[in-house]
C-alpha cells in the first residue's frame, strides 16, 4: 500500500498539533462553539446525541495491520472497546472526549493517518473498490487514481471551500463495488479501441434529499487528462454552485438544472482553459502506481487440497466459502470478505478485539493488507486457498464468521436515532430484528442476493434509496415511521428504488419485509434475484401483500 | 413541566440543569412547572458557552407516576442507545431509568427543531 514520506507525515502532525492549540483555545473561550465547529468538523470531529464523534479516514478503504491495531488501541483507550465501518469505508468511534481527540489525533498521526476530508465541503475521503489490486475483473488499480486524488485535493485551496460536499468513487471494474453512480463524481476505468486506458466520467449522482443517477458526461477521457478534467468539472460547480440553499448546493442539481449536455459544455470549455499544464506529470503517477506493486504472490496451483478437503469436512466452511469468498487474480489466493452483519449485533460494529485479530490475520496470511467496503464490512484481499480454513477457524473464534455477504442479513445501516444529532428514527434496532427474521443460513442463502439498506433521515447515510429493499426512518408526530422503497441499486445497474406505500410503525418493519420476501420467492423465476423479478413484476403484487397484510 | 439539558464542552456528555450547575442523570434535574423559571434558567445556560453547548428546554411527562421527556430523542439521550443497554446512562439502572425506559409519549424534540434551525 502507499507508504507516507516524510512531507505527508510531517503534514498530519503538524495538523495535530494545531488542532490541540485550538482546542485548548475553544476550552478557555478565547474561541466561540461558532468559531470551533468549523474547525473540529475540518478534523472529523462531530458532536452527537451522546459525546463527541471522531469520524477517521481510511482513504480508499485500504489499511494495514499497524492501523487497523491503532484503531483497536483508540477504540480500548477512548472509546468503549469498539469502533464503527461506515458507507464511505470510514470508521467512526461514537464516545469520544473532547479533551482527548488531540491525543487521538497524535496517536493517529504516529500510523500515517488522520481524520482529515471527513467532514466539511471539501472534497471528501475517495472511496474506491475493496476488491482493488486482487480481483481479475479490474483494468488497472484504481488505488493509484484514489491516491493520486487524495494528494491533489487534501490541501487544493480552491477546493477547500466548496459549495457543499465532494465525493469521489473510482472503480476499475465492470461490477461496481463503489456505488459510483450515485456520487459527486463517480470514475470507471475503461479501456478504449486502441488499448489505451481513460475514464467514464459520471457526474451529478446523488442521495438524500433529492437522489439522482448521475449521468455521463465523458464517455472515455484519456486516463492522463483526468487531473484537468476534475478540475474543470469543481471550477464550473465553485461557480454555478447554490451556495444560498444548503438544500440545493450538491453538484447534482448543478447538473440536473442545467441539464448534463450544457454541464459537459461548460466543463470542456473549461477544461481547454486549463490545458494539460492541470495533469499530473506521468512521473507523478508512476511514482504512486510503485507503490502499490510491491504485493508479491506465489506460484500456487488454483486448487488447494487443504482447503478442498477442509471444506468437504465442514459445512460451516463450505457455507462460509460459497457466501464470503471471492476469486482473486492469481492461481491458488481469494478474497476473504469479513462480515461485520453477525445475526443480532449492530452492523457495521468492530470490537477492539476483534479489530487485533483482523490485523493477526492480514499480517499472517494477507500480506498486511486490510480494506473496508462501502457495505460495512471487511475484506482481506489476498489469502492463500491453503490458509483459509484457519483464516475462517479464527474469524469464528471472534464472532466474525458470518456467511452472509451479499445476502438479507448483510444490511447497512446508519447509526440513527440511537447516536446521530440529525436523525428522525433508529436503523439500527430495525436491522437487528430483519437479521434475526432471516437468521436461519439455509432460507437467506435460498434468498440470494438482497441488499436491505437503513437510513434513518433523509440524509440517507445508510443508502437506502439504492437498496433492494429501502428502508427510511421518519419522524410522524414524534413517533418512528419507516417508509419502504423498492427496486434500488448502488451497482452498475444503478437506479432509485420506488416507494411502496404509507409508512409503517417500528414494530411492522421486519413483518412487512418477510412479507416482500415471500412474494419474491412466490413469484421469481429461475435465477433471478429479489431485484430481478421486482423489475419485472413491478411494484403490484408486493404493495398489495404489504398492505394486506397491514389491515 | 419542563426540564433544562446540553451536551457538556470538554466531553460531550449529555448533562441536565440543578441549581446552576450541571448534573449528569436526568433523576437529579430541577423540574420547572414556572415556564418563566425555566427561561430564566435557559438564559443563565446560555451563558456558560465554555461550560455547555446549546443548552435548551425539553418537554415532561408522567412516566410510572414519575417524570419523562416526552419526546424520544430525549429519552435517548437520557438513557442511551438502545443497541448497547450497557452503554450510557441506563448502565446505572433504578426507578428514573425505568420509568424513561416504559414512557411511551411521543413529540417531536424542540431541542431538535433548534439545532435544524441552526443548521
Amino acid at each position: 500500500m502507499y507508504q507516507y514520506d516524510a512531507v505527508d507525515q510531517e503534514f498530519v502532525a503538524d495538523r495535530a498539533r494545531e488542532f490541540r492549540e485550538q482546542v485548548a483555545r475553544r476550552l478557555s473561550g478565547e474561541l466561540s462553539e461558532d468559531q470551533f465547529k468549523t474547525l473540529r468538523l475540518m478534523n472529523g470531529l462531530y458532536l452527537q446525541l451522546h459525546a463527541y464523534m471522531l469520524r477517521i479516514a481510511i482513504p480508499y478503504g485500504s489499511l494495514n495491520a499497524r492501523q487497523m491495531r491503532r484503531l483497536a488501541h483508540i477504540g480500548r483507550t477512548y472509546d468503549r472497546g469498539y469502533g464503527h465501518f461506515t458507507t464511505r469505508q470510514n470508521l467512526q468511534f461514537h464516545w469520544i472526549k473532547l479533551r482527548d481527540a488531540p491525543d487521538i489525533l497524535d496517536q493517529l498521526a504516529e500510523v500515517d493517518m488522520h481524520a482529515i476530508q471527513t467532514s466539511g465541503n471539501c472534497i471528501r475521503n475517495v472511496t474506491s473498490d475493496p476488491y482493488a489490486g486482487a480481483t481479475a475483473e479490474e483494468l488497472d488499480d484504481p488505488r493509484v487514481w484514489s491516491e493520486a486524488i487524495r494528494q491533489w485535493s487534501s490541501l487544493h485551496p480552491e477546493f477547500s471551500f466548496l459549495p457543499r460536499k465532494f465525493k469521489i468513487a473510482i472503480t476499475a471494474a465492470p461490477n461496481d463495488r463503489t456505488a459510483a453512480k450515485v456520487h459527486d463524481i463517480g470514475l470507471m476505468i475503461r479501456r478504449g479501441r486502441d488499448g489505451q486506458l481513460g475514464f467514464e466520467v459520471i457526474v451529478g449522482g446523488g442521495l438524500g434529499r433529492t437522489p439522482y443517477v448521475g449521468p455521463t458526461i465523458a464517455e472515455f477521457l484519456p486516463a492522463n487528462r483526468l487531473f484537468s478534467y476534475l478540475e474543470a468539472i469543481l471550477r464550473v460547480y465553485n461557480r454555478h454552485g447554490r451556495r444560498d440553499n444548503i438544500y440545493k448546493a450538491r453538484i447534482k442539481i448543478l447538473v440536473a438544472a442545467l441539464g448534463a449536455e450544457e454541464f459537459a459544455r461548460q466543463v470542456a470549455e473549461e477544461w481547454a482553459k486549463i490545458g494539460p499544464e492541470g495533469d499530473l506529470p506521468d512521473t507523478e503517477l508512476a511514482r504512486i502506481r510503485g507503490a502499490f506493486a510491491t504485493t508479491v504472490f506465489e506460484a500456487l496451483p488454483a486448487t488447494s487440497e487443504v482447503f478442498e478437503t477442509a471444506k468437504a469436512a465442514d459445512p460451516a466452511l463450505a457455507r462460509f466459502a460459497r457466501n464470503n469468498l471471492r476469486p482473486h487474480k492469481k492461481p491458488g489466493y481469494t478474497i476473504v470478505e469479513v462480515s461485520l452483519k453477525t445475526i443480532g449485533d449492530t452492523p457495521g460494529d468492530a470490537t477492539s478485539d476483534q479489530m487485533d485479530v483482523i490485523a493477526d490475520l492480514a499480517e499472517r496470511y494477507g500480506q498486511d493488507d486490510i480494506r473496508v467496503t462501502h457495505e460495512q464490512n471487511l475484506v482481506l484481499p489476498h489469502v492463500r486457498l491453503d490458509d483459509v480454513p484457519e483464516v475462517f477457524a479464527q474469524l469464528q473464534a471472534t464472532g466474525l464468521a458470518s456467511a452472509n455477504v451479499n445476502l438479507i442479513s448483510d444490511i447497512i445501516a446508519c447509526p440513527g436515532l440511537d447516536y446521530c444529532a440529525l436523525a428522525n428514527a433508529r436503523a439500527i434496532p430495525v436491522a437487528q430484528q430483519i437479521a434475526q427474521t432471516f437468521a436461519d443460513p439455509d432460507r437467506a442463502e435460498a434468498i440470494g442476493e438482497l441488499k436491505i439498506k437503513i437510513s434513518g433521515c433523509i440524509n440517507a447515510c445508510g443508502h437506502h434509496h439504492v437498496g433492494h429493499i429501502g428502508i427510511l426512518g421518519v419522524d410522524k408526530k414524534g413517533e418512528e415511521f419507516y417508509q419502504l422503497t423498492l427496486g434500488g441499486s448502488g451497482a452498475e445497474d444503478a437506479a432509485v428504488g420506488k416507494m411502496l406505500g404509507p409508512a409503517l410503525p417500528y414494530d411492522k418493519v421486519a413483518a412487512a419485509i418477510d412479507t416482500l420476501v415471500e412474494v419474491y420467492l412466490r413469484e421469481r423465476h429461475e435465477g433471478e434475484r429479489f431485484l430481478d423479478t421486482y423489475r419485472r413484476t413491478g411494484v403490484e403484487p408486493f404493495k398489495e401483500a404489504v398492505y394486506a397484510d397491514a389491515h | 413541566m419542563k426540564a433544562l439539558t446540553a451536551n457538556r464542552l470538554i466531553d460531550g456528555d449529555v448533562v441536565f440543569w440543578k441549581a446552576g450547575k450541571w448534573v449528569e442523570r436526568f433523576g437529579d434535574a430541577d423540574l420547572f412547572d414556572d415556564p418563566g423559571a425555566a427561561e430564566a434558567a435557559e438564559g443563565q445556560a446560555k451563558s456558560q458557552p465554555t461550560v455547555v453547548i446549546d443548552p435548551y428546554l425539553i418537554d415532561l411527562m408522567e412516566s410510572d407516576g414519575l417524570w419523562a421527556p416526552l419526546s424520544y430523542r430525549e429519552r435517548i439521550r437520557a438513557l442511551g442507545p438502545t443497541n448497547h443497554p450497557s452503554h450510557g446512562k441506563q448502565a446505572e439502572g433504578g426507578e428514573v431509568i425505568e420509568a424513561l425506559l416504559h414512557a411511551d409519549g411521543a413529540a417531536r424534540s424542540s431541542g431538535r427543531v433548534n439545532l435544524i434551525k441552526r443548521k
